[in-house]
């Protein structure tokens, strides 16, 4: 134990001078790609999730919204979102294949009229179902999506982070930037700040309540995003959490959105 | 052969009380329950007083939908009934099953039998394309209510295609409003005993055949449909009545809709051919058109979606639909609200008489687990030998208000 406490000590030296050779734009790709090399290989999950909305007078409302994910390897994810709550639009699907830097294919399930609807992904910036989340902020987080710039060190709630800034690089995104706190263990998302196109600071989202899966996989139970502009916020609750039941491409078929229980 | 259809009838309810009772049994595995209560008025403020019954009508609906998978991981059963409550009483109100049927699924193949509704295309202001089921004329004007119709689907699924054959027994007749209704068609109907194309009539069995996927930025759909026309012919009697025939038909048809950034390209087209025994031409409709949305207006308040289509029929003056040359215009409101606000303003008009109609539909979430709708449509400029003609008078406001529990 104290040999590797030593070992870990030295190695904790030399970094520094490693690093010094790297510009600030690599060390951020490092770790970004770190975090993203740590969130791979899951293959499929499957949660639900609530999100409760609370405007500036502290009003609540409430969505419920069973998720399916499937990681696709050298493409962005697919997902498939089932809405429960608010009631009458229960039973609504979306279906969305990610593409990184070009547009998603997505299409939405009106179960009232029977109907499956291509969409258009262009409104990557627009608020997801009146919530203080755009699309943008809950979609695939691809590697390649952003270009990303190393800040500093610093702690942030109990751990020690990283901070790095990322510029989205895909068309019509509602930030100039982001600025991302991941710890230095486990390379989890502790914060992100939202900066709008003016680059004034818009929102910041806070991930806590983390909770370790099989395969490692670490996953927040809950999100708070606040509006600072606006002074409405939005609470993210992550249940059941499976990464065993198996799912497979069949599954996220867009002839398959009318068979969802 | 009375026999026979009877039998094939008893069949039918007999299905019918099986499958329910499977609902319905004391220990059923887990069953979902989902209800929704409707209240709806209609006002007709156009109407003179002497037909003053009618300028105002209330309804109370239910829709109830159970449905379960049985414990199973390969199957999925669905009752969906629907009643009515008039205020005008007599076949305004009703009840009918909606769906009941039992979904089969196995990796990529998929099967369903009993009474279910189906979609097809992809157009807004109006459906060529779409054909399984039966036009539930006595919920409302737009003919976007359908009546549950009897059916066996087998589907096979590939990666971005599926395939998908219907057997569909048990042809189910157009409800027609009854005369003294506001919207009712400006001819007295003999319902009584319809006719048909098919010799054994409504126990036709129809079939239907349906390619659909995507490709990029494409969305398709190749249809074939043979069987027993959904819609209609009008045969003149003695008494100056219309008896309602439902001739054989062919029908091929096509939806497409290209998804290009902010512009949603759409397209129906359909080439209907009548066994020869019929009054009606063969003709080819279409109806193309595109959406373009402005996102974020107003401080990302709301999208703004405009919207043109345009609706062609070869038969031109002597289609029996309104709409042979008439373009469909409109812009479409999506709030980003908490309650999901959304409206659509638009207005069809007649190409060749200038006839006009305007139409509003305004809708928004209330009280959580409520939804409020104000649907209104007028009628303008309409020419004397425009299909809608009867219907100068009989602008309308429909308010509803939905609860879900």
């Amino acid at each position: 134990m104290k040999c590797t406490g030593v070992l870990l000590t030295v190695i904790a030296l030399l970094m520094p001078h490693t690093l010094q050779a790297e510009t600030p734009d690599a060390r951020g790709l490092e770790i970004a790609a770190q975090a993203d090399k740590r969130d791979s290989g899951w293959q499929f999950q499957s949660s639900d999730m609530e999100m409760i909305l609370r405007n500036r007078a502290g009003k609540e409302s409430r969505r419920k919204i069973s998720t399916r994910q499937l990681e696709v390897n050298g493409d962005g994810d697919k997902t498939l979102s089932l809405f429960h709550e608010p009631r009458d639009v229960r039973g609504t699907a979306m279906l969305t294949f990610s593409h990184g830097l070009e547009p998603d294919d997505q299409w939405l399930y009106l179960p009232a009229i029977k109907r499956v609807k291509r969409i258009s992904s262009r409104n990557r910036s627009g608020p997801f179902m009146g919530s203080e989340f755009a699309f943008e902020d809950l979609s695939s987080q691809e590697l390649d999506k952003y270009q990303y710039r190393y800040l500093r060190d610093e702690a942030c709630d109990r751990y020690q982070c990283y901070v790095i800034e990322r510029i989205p690089l895909y068309d019509n995104s509602g930030y100039t930037r982001q600025i991302v706190w991941l710890d230095q263990t486990e390379f989890r998302s502790i914060q992100i700040e939202y900066f709008d196109r003016k680059d004034e600071l818009l929102k910041t989202l806070n991930f806590s309540e983390y909770q370790e899966y099989p395969g490692g996989f670490w996953r927040a139970d809950r999100m708070e995003m606040t509006n600072h502009q606006t002074g409405k916020s939005t609470t993210l609750l992550w249940f059941n959490y499976d990464f065993e039941t198996p799912l497979k491409s069949g599954d996220f078929n867009k002839n398959a959105l009318k068979r969802l229980l | 052969m009375i026999w026979a259809r009877r039998g094939l009838r008893h069949l039918q309810l007999l299905a019918v009380v099986l499958l329910a009772s499977a609902f319905m049994s004391p220990a059923p595995a887990d069953v979902s329950k989902q209800f929704e209560l409707s209240l709806q008025g209609q006002f007709f403020p156009g109407l003179s007083a002497d037909s003053a019954d009618n300028r105002e009508q209330f309804f109370t609906g239910i829709e109830a939908e159970f449905s379960s998978d049985f414990d199973s991981d390969h199957l999925i059963g669905t009752f969906l009934p629907y009643g009515r409550v008039a205020s005008t009483g007599g076949e305004m109100s009703r009840v009918d099953i909606r769906e009941l049927n039992l979904l089969y699924t196995q990796d990529n193949w998929e099967g369903i039998a009993g009474i279910s509704r189906v979609f097809w295309g992809v157009t807004e202001s109006g459906h060529l394309v779409d054909i399984i089921n039966q036009t539930d004329q006595l919920e409302g004007f737009d003919g976007e209510d359908k009546l549950g119709q009897a059916m066996i689907r087998i589907s096979r699924l590939f990666d971005q295609n599926s395939v998908d054959l219907y057997v569909l027994p048990g042809f189910r007749e157009r409800e027609f409003l009854p005369p003294d209704q506001p919207l009712a068609l400006p001819f007295p109907i003999s319902n009584d005993k319809p006719l048909y194309g098919a010799d054994n009539e409504a126990q036709h069995v129809d079939f239907a055949l349906r390619l659909s996927g995507y490709q990029g930025i494409a969305d398709y759909g190749l249809s074939w449909f043979s069987g027993t026309s959904r819609d209609p012919e009008f045969i003149p009697e003695s008494t100056g009545a219309y008896r309602p025939r439902y001739p054989l038909i062919h029908q091929a048809g096509l939806d497409l809709q290209l998804t290009l950034d902010s512009w949603l390209w759409k397209l129906e087209a359909i080439h209907r051919a009548f066994e020869s025994d019929t009054v009606t031409d063969d003709f080819t409709a279409i109806i193309g058109g595109a959406e373009y949305t402005i996102y974020g207006l107003a401080d990302a308040l709301f999208d703004l979606g405009l919207l043109a289509e345009w609706h062609g029929d070869s038969r031109e003056d002597r289609a029996t639909v309104p709409m042979q040359n008439d373009l469909f215009a409109g812009l479409r409101a999506s709030f980003s609200d908490t309650q999901s606000s959304e409206f659509l303003a638009g207005v069809f008009s007649d190409l060749d008489d200038g006839s006009n109609s305007f139409r509003v539909e305004a809708s928004r979430r209330i009280l959580d687990d409520a939804r409020i709708t104000l649907e209104a449509q007028t009628f303008v400029d309409v020419d004397s030998d425009n299909a809608l003609s009867y219907l100068e008078d009989s602008d309308f406001i429909v308010l509803s208000l939905q609860l879900f529990f």
